[in-house]
C-alpha cells in the first residue's frame, strides 16, 4: 500500500452459509475503526447491481484502492473492475480476502479474520510478519512404515543430505509393493521398478534403517521430537550374517509366510524373500523351537559365522531425535472371511488378490504357475506346481468396499487391479475364460481407460451386477449374480474365484497417529490438513503423512505423495525453524507489524 | 415401447411408505441374493429401477412385486442400505392402489387419518345399526345354560347383511382383479399368451393360494412362513364358515367340546391370535428385516385382526357361561371391528393381496411360458 492511497472495503458474504461461523458484525466494525480504511461497505447492504451508485461513491471518497474480503471473492471482482477501468483507476488494485485462507472458515476465528483483513490493508502476507520461533528445527527425519511411500520420501530426504531414520515393522523393507506382480497400467514387474529402490536404501549413507522395529513412544514438541524406538530381537546379528542360508537349511521350525500371505511355509529362521533388504535372516520367535523352550540351536551349529547367531538376544530400545515424522504406515487388505457368503476360507480355491498376486508371481510359490490351492501329504492347503490349472476364473470386485455393511468407501484400487489379474490369467492360460463381476467400472486415471479397453479385447467377460453368493458343487464353484446387462440371472460355473478385497488403515496404524497427535476419519485413515490444497499436511505440526494411511490410492499417487512430504519436510529443514502459530500473536501486534512491514517495502520501491 | 416419464412418482411413492430407496446404486446384489428370482424374473432391482425412472406404465404392468415376500434378504445384504425388500413392500401398496379403479385403496394408503375415519365412521354406524334394530336382550338362558345370541342378533339377518357386503367387495375386487389382468397381461404387447396356458398354469397358482410353498422357499425360519399361512388360512376358514355357514356357526346350543364346530373355532381363532400376536411383537421388537418399517395400514391391519379374534373369543366365553350382556356387548364390539376391516380391507388395501399375490404367480407363469414357447419358435425357424 501505498501512503496516498485510498483504501475502501468491501465485505462480500453470499449467503451460502459459508461463513456463518464468523462474527460479520465485529469485522465490519474494526475495518470501520481502522484508520487507514476510508469507507467499509457490506454487501447486504450495498446495491452492488447499480453501477453508477457504485461509480459515484468510489468518486465521492476518492477510493483509489479497494479490497473485497468475503468468500468467493472472484464472483464479484469483475463488477469492480469494469467501475474502476472505466474511472481510469488501476485495476491492480482490486484486492481479494478469502477467508478461506489459515482455515478461518473451519474454526470460525473472527481475531484470525480480523489480523487477515489488517494484512490485506497493508497488503502484506500473514505468514510474512510472523516471527520466527527461536527453537532450531532438527534436521533428522523419522519415517515410520518402509513401504513405497517411505522408500520414495526416505530417498527424497536422504538425497538432500539429510539424514533419514527409517522404521519397519517387518524384517524387510518393501510392504506390499514388493508382493505384487505387476502394476497397472502398464504391466511394468513390480519388483524390478521397487527392488533398485530398496537397495538404495539399504545402502544409502544418510539413511538409518530400523528394520524390526516398532514405535514406542513420541514426545517433544514439533522440530524436537523425542522418539523412542523397540528393536525386537532378530537374534542374527545384521553385521555378521552373509545370507547365506545354511542355518534355514536344517531348522525345523516351520510357519506360514507372511510375505507369501500364508500360501506356503518358511523356516523359523529365514530371510522374508530373496530381495529383502537387509537381505539378512532372522528368527520367528513363535515358531523357533529354542525360544519356545525346546531344546533346538541347529541353526547356530550350522552357521558358519561365528558369533552370529545369538538366540538369547532380547528386545533393544533406542531413542531418537528428530525434527519431522512422516508416517507411512500403509494398508491391510479386507479381512475377505467376514463376506460368508463368498465363502472365503471354507472353499480353498476363493482366494484374495494378494493371495493371486503371490500365486502368479515368478518368484511366488508356484514359480509363477497359477495353480489350484491343494492338500499336502500333511493336510495343509498350499498351492503348489504340481496341481492343475483352472480353466474358468471369476474375480469379483468390491469385496468390503462400498459396502455399508463393512466399509463405504470405494478402495480405488480394485477395479484396476482386477482388470490387471484377468490379464495375468489370460496371459498364463491362454484358453482360460475370465469372468469379471463389477458394481461399476472405475478406471480414472492416466492410461486406465486405455487398459480397461485393452483388457476388454483380451476377451474378459466383464459382467455388471454384484454377485450375491459363491456356492460349491462336487466339481465347481457357481458364481450367482445378476447380469445387469445381459438382463438375465446368472449361475456361472468356475473352478477359481478371486476376491478383489478393498483395503483399510494397517493393523496398529491408529496407534501411530494417537502417538504422534495425528487424527483419524470414521474409517481410520489418517486426517491431512486439508484435502485438496495440502494433503502431506496433518493437523499436528511437524508430523507429515504419505502413501495409504490417508486414504485408498494407487502406487503412482503413493510415491507422489511421498515426494510431497520429503519435499514439505525439506522446507522445515531449510527454514530451520517451525512456524509461530498464528492466533498467538496480538492483534494490535498484527497491525503494527503489517504497517511497519508495508513501509519497509515501499521504501525499498 | 416409449412412454411418458412421471417426475412426480417419487413423492407419490413416499406417501405409500419409501424410505431411502434413491440411494439403490443398481448392482444387482438383491435381485441374486433373493432366491424367488428366476431367469426372466428379476426382481426387485428392476422394479427400482422402473421406479426410481418414474415408469409409471412399466410399473402398472409389472407384476413382480407380488411375487416378493419379504423375507428381508436383500434388504439385510444390501450394500447401499436402500431396502430393496421395504421398496417391494411398497410397491405392492403403490399397485393395490393402481389396480382400485375407485381410488378409495389410495386414500386409505396414503393417509392414516382418512383411514381411521373411515374406520370410526363404519365402527359408529355398526353400533348405531344395533342400537336401532338390535333385538330384545334376553337375560334368560336356554336349557344348558348359554345365551340366547341368537334372539339378539339372528344368524339369518346377519348372514344376509354379510351376503350383502361380500357381494359389495366382491364386486369391487373383482374388477380391481380384472383391471390388474388389464394392466399385466393385455397391455404387455411383447407376450401373446396362447389360451391353453390359462388352463395349464392354473394349478400352480392355486397350490400358492393354499399353501404358499414359494413363501417356505424364502426364507431359513421358518416361523414366519408358518405365522403368514397359519393366519391366512384361518381367516379363509373363517371367511367361508361366516358367510355361508353362519347358522351353522353361530348358534345357541353348546356342543361338546369335540364336536367340529367348536374344534373348528378354535383352530381358526388360534391361527389368528398366533399370527397377529407373532406380527405385533415383531413390529414392536423390529429385530427382523421385515418388521423394521411397518405402515400405518400394516399396523391398524394387525391390531384390528387381533380384536377381532380376541374378542371372538370373549364372546365364546361370555356365551356358555351364561352371562347375557357381556355377549351381547361383546357380539356388538367383536362385528363393530370386524365390518371396518374387512370394508377397508379386503377389496382396497392389505389383505386384497390374497387375491392378487395368486394371479401374479398366474401372471408370471403365464408369461414365461410364453415367452419359452416364442424362443422355441424363433430357434426353429433359424435352425
Amino acid at each position: 500500500m501505498r501512503t496516498q492511497e485510498t483504501t475502501g472495503m468491501f465485505l462480500y458474504h453470499p449467503g451460502n452459509g459459508h461463513l456463518d461461523k464468523l462474527n460479520f458484525t465485529e469485522l465490519f466494525a474494526y475495518s470501520e475503526s481502522h484508520e487507514d480504511v476510508a469507507v467499509v461497505w457490506d454487501s447486504k447492504t450495498f446495491p452492488l447491481w447499480d453501477i453508477e451508485y457504485l461509480k459515484s461513491q468510489i468518486q465521492k471518497y476518492k477510493l483509489s484502492r479497494i479490497i473485497i474480503a468475503g468468500y468467493d471473492t472472484g464472483m464479484v471482482k469483475p463488477i469492480f473492475a469494469r467501475v474502476f477501468s472505466n474511472l481510469q483507476l488501476n485495476v491492480e488494485n482490486i484486492l481479494l480476502e478469502d477467508f478461506k485462507e489459515h482455515g478461518i472458515l473451519e474454526s470460525g476465528n473472527t481475531e484470525l479474520g480480523k489480523a487477515l483483513l489488517s494484512c490485506a490493508i497493508y497488503n502484506v502476507a500473514l505468514e510474512d510478519i510472523l516471527p520466527d520461533e527461536e527453537k532450531k528445527v532438527c534436521t533428522e527425519t523419522l519415517i515410520i512404515g518402509a513401504g513405497i511411500a517411505g522408500i520414495q520420501a526416505a530417498l527424497e530426504i536422504a538425497n538432500a543430505n539429510h539424514k533419514v531414520h527409517l522404521i519397519e515393522r517387518t524384517g524387510t523393507i518393501g510392504g506390499h509393493m514388493a508382493m505384487f506382480d505387476k502394476t497397472f497400467p502398464t504391466l511394468d514387474c513390480a519388483a524390478c521398478i521397487l527392488t533398485p529402490k530398496m537397495v538404495e536404501i539399504g545402502q544409502h549413507p544418510s539413511i538409518n534403517l530400523l528394520t524390526y522395529s516398532e514405535v514406542q513412544s513420541v514426545t517433544g514438541t514439533p522440530g524436537n521430537f523425542k522418539v523412542k524406538v523397540l528393536q525386537k530381537a532378530r537374534r542374527v546379528s545384521l553385521s555378521k550374517c552373509i545370507g547365506c542360508g545354511s542355518c534355514a537349511e536344517k531348522c525345523p521350525g516351520k510357519a506360514r509366510s507372511e510375505f507369501d500371505v500364508g500360501t506356503t511355509f518358511r523356516k523359523a529362521i529365514y530371510i522374508p524373500f530373496p530381495q529383502a533388504v537387509p537381505n539378512k535372516y532372522l528368527i520367528d520367535a513363535e515358531a523357533c523351537r529354542y525360544v519356545q523352550g525346546k531344546k533346538c540351536g541347529v541353526c547356530v551349529k550350522n552357521c558358519p559365522v561365528p558369533g552370529c547367531i545369538d538366540l538369547d538376544e532380547k528386545d533393544s530400545e533406542i531413542e531418537l531425535c528428530v525434527g519431522n515424522i512422516i508416517i507411512a504406515t500403509g494398508f491391510k487388505t479386507f479381512e475377505a472371511t467376514k463376506l460368508a457368503n463368498y465363502g472365503y476360507g471354507s472353499f480353498p480355491n476363493v482366494l484374495t488378490s494378494l493371495e493371486f498376486e503371490r500365486l502368479t508371481n515368478a518368484a511366488g510359490p508356484t514359480e509363477g504357475k497359477i495353480t489350484f490351492r491343494t492338500q499336502n501329504k500333511k493336510g495343509d492347503w498350499i498351492f503348489s506346481p504340481q496341481s492343475d490349472s483352472p480353466e474358468r476364473v471369476g474375480i469379483i470386485h468390491c469385496v468390503g468396499s462400498r459396502d455399508i455393511n463393512h466399509n463405504q468407501y470405494c478402495s480405488r484400487v480394485c477395479c484396476m487391479y482386477s482388470l490387471k489379474l484377468a490379464h495375468l490369467v489370460k496371459e498364463k492360460i491362454p484358453d482360460a475364460e475370465v469372468y469379471e463381476y463389477y458394481i461399476d467400472m472405475r478406471s480414472f486415471g492416466k492410461g486406465y481407460e486405455a487398459f480397461y479397453e485393452r483388457i476388454k479385447s483380451e476377451g474378459v467377460h466383464l459382467l455388471r451386477g454384484k454377485p450375491a453368493e459363491v456356492r460349491m458343487d462336487e466339481n465347481n464353484l457357481i458364481i450367482r449374480s445378476e447380469d445387469i446387462d445381459g438382463r438375465r440371472l446368472l449361475e456361472q460355473k468356475v473352478d477359481m474365484v478371486i476376491l478383489s478385497v478393498g483395503l483399510e488403515p494397517a493393523a496398529g496404524s491408529a496407534e501411530i497417529a494417537k502417538l504422534c497427535g495425528v487424527t483419524t476419519d470414521s474409517d481410520g485413515w489418517m486426517d491431512e490438513a486439508n484435502y485438496v490444497t495440502s494433503p502431506v499436511n496433518t493437523f499436528a505440526e511437524g508430523v507429515l503423512i504419505a502413501g495409504l494411511c490417508q486414504g485408498p490410492k494407487d502406487i503412482p499417487d503413493t510415491v507422489a505423495q511421498a515426494s510431497a512430504a520429503a519435499s514439505e519436510v525439506l522446507q522445515h529443514i531449510v527454514r530451520t525453524s517451525m512456524r509461530k502459530n498464528i492466533p498467538e500473536l496480538p492483534l494490535a501486534e498484527i497491525r503494527t507489524r503489517a504497517k511497519n512491514l508495508s513501509l519497509k517495502m515501499e521504501d525499498r520501491k | 415401447m416409449s412412454q411418458r416419464i412421471n417426475p412426480e412418482l417419487k413423492k407419490e411413492l413416499l406417501k405409500f411408505g419409501a424410505k431411502d430407496w434413491n440411494d439403490c446404486y443398481h448392482c444387482g446384489n438383491c435381485t441374486a441374493t433373493c432366491q424367488l428370482t428366476e431367469r426372466e424374473i428379476l426382481f426387485p432391482r428392476k422394479a427400482i429401477r422402473q421406479a426410481q425412472m418414474g415408469l409409471t406404465e412399466s410399473l402398472a404392468s409389472n407384476a413382480d412385486p407380488w411375487l416378493c415376500y419379504y423375507c428381508g434378504d436383500c434388504s439385510d445384504t444390501c450394500p447401499r442400505d436402500a431396502n430393496p425388500g421395504e421398496i417391494m413392500m411398497t410397491l405392492r401398496r403403490y399397485l393395490t392402489s393402481v389396480y382400485d379403479w375407485t381410488g378409495f385403496s389410495g386414500m386409505l394408503y396414503k393417509s392414516a387419518k382418512a383411514h381411521i375415519v373411515v374406520m370410526l365412521v363404519l365402527f359408529l354406524s355398526v353400533v348405531a345399526a344395533f342400537l336401532i334394530f338390535g333385538g330384545p336382550m334376553i337375560t334368560e338362558l336356554t336349557s344348558d345354560g348359554g345365551v340366547r345370541l341368537n334372539t339378539f342378533a339372528p344368524a339369518e339377518i346377519i348372514a344376509g347383511i354379510d351376503h350383502i357386503v361380500l357381494l359389495t367387495l366382491s364386486f369391487f375386487l373383482l374388477t380391481n382383479m380384472i383391471n390388474m389382468y388389464y394392466k399385466v397381461v393385455l397391455k404387455d404387447k411383447t407376450v401373446h399368451i396362447p389360451w391353453y396356458l390359462y388352463f395349464t398354469e392354473i394349478g400352480e397358482a392355486l397350490l400358492n393360494f393354499g399353501t404358499q410353498l414359494r413363501f417356505s422357499k424364502c426364507n431359513k425360519s421358518r416361523m414366519y412362513w408358518f405365522g403368514h399361512w397359519f393366519l391366512m388360512i384361518g381367516y379363509v376358514t373363517m371367511f367361508v364358515l361366516i358367510i355361508f355357514f353362519l347358522s351353522w356357526f353361530q348358534t345357541d346350543n353348546i356342543n361338546v367340546w369335540y364336536h367340529p364346530q367348536r374344534l373348528i373355532g378354535y383352530i381358526i381363532t388360534a391361527g389368528f391370535l398366533f399370527g397377529t400376536i407373532f406380527f405385533m411383537i415383531g413390529r414392536i421388537r423390529k429385530k427382523k428385516q421385515i418388521f423394521k418399517h411397518s405402515h400405518h395400514s400394516d399396523w391398524i391391519f394387525v391390531v384390528l385382526l387381533f380384536l377381532v379374534a380376541f374378542s371372538g373369543i370373549l364372546i365364546h366365553i361370555f356365551r356358555i357361561n351364561g352371562l347375557p350382556f357381556a355377549t351381547y356387548y361383546t357380539y356388538v364390539a367383536h362385528l363393530a371391528f370386524e365390518i371396518p376391516m374387512v370394508v377397508t380391507f379386503v377389496a382396497f388395501s392389505k389383505w386384497s393381496h390374497l387375491a392378487y399375490r395368486p394371479l401374479a404367480i398366474y401372471f408370471s407363469n403365464m408369461k414365461k411360458k410364453t415367452r419359452e414357447l416364442q424362443l422355441k419358435s424363433k430357434l426353429s425357424v433359424s435352425y
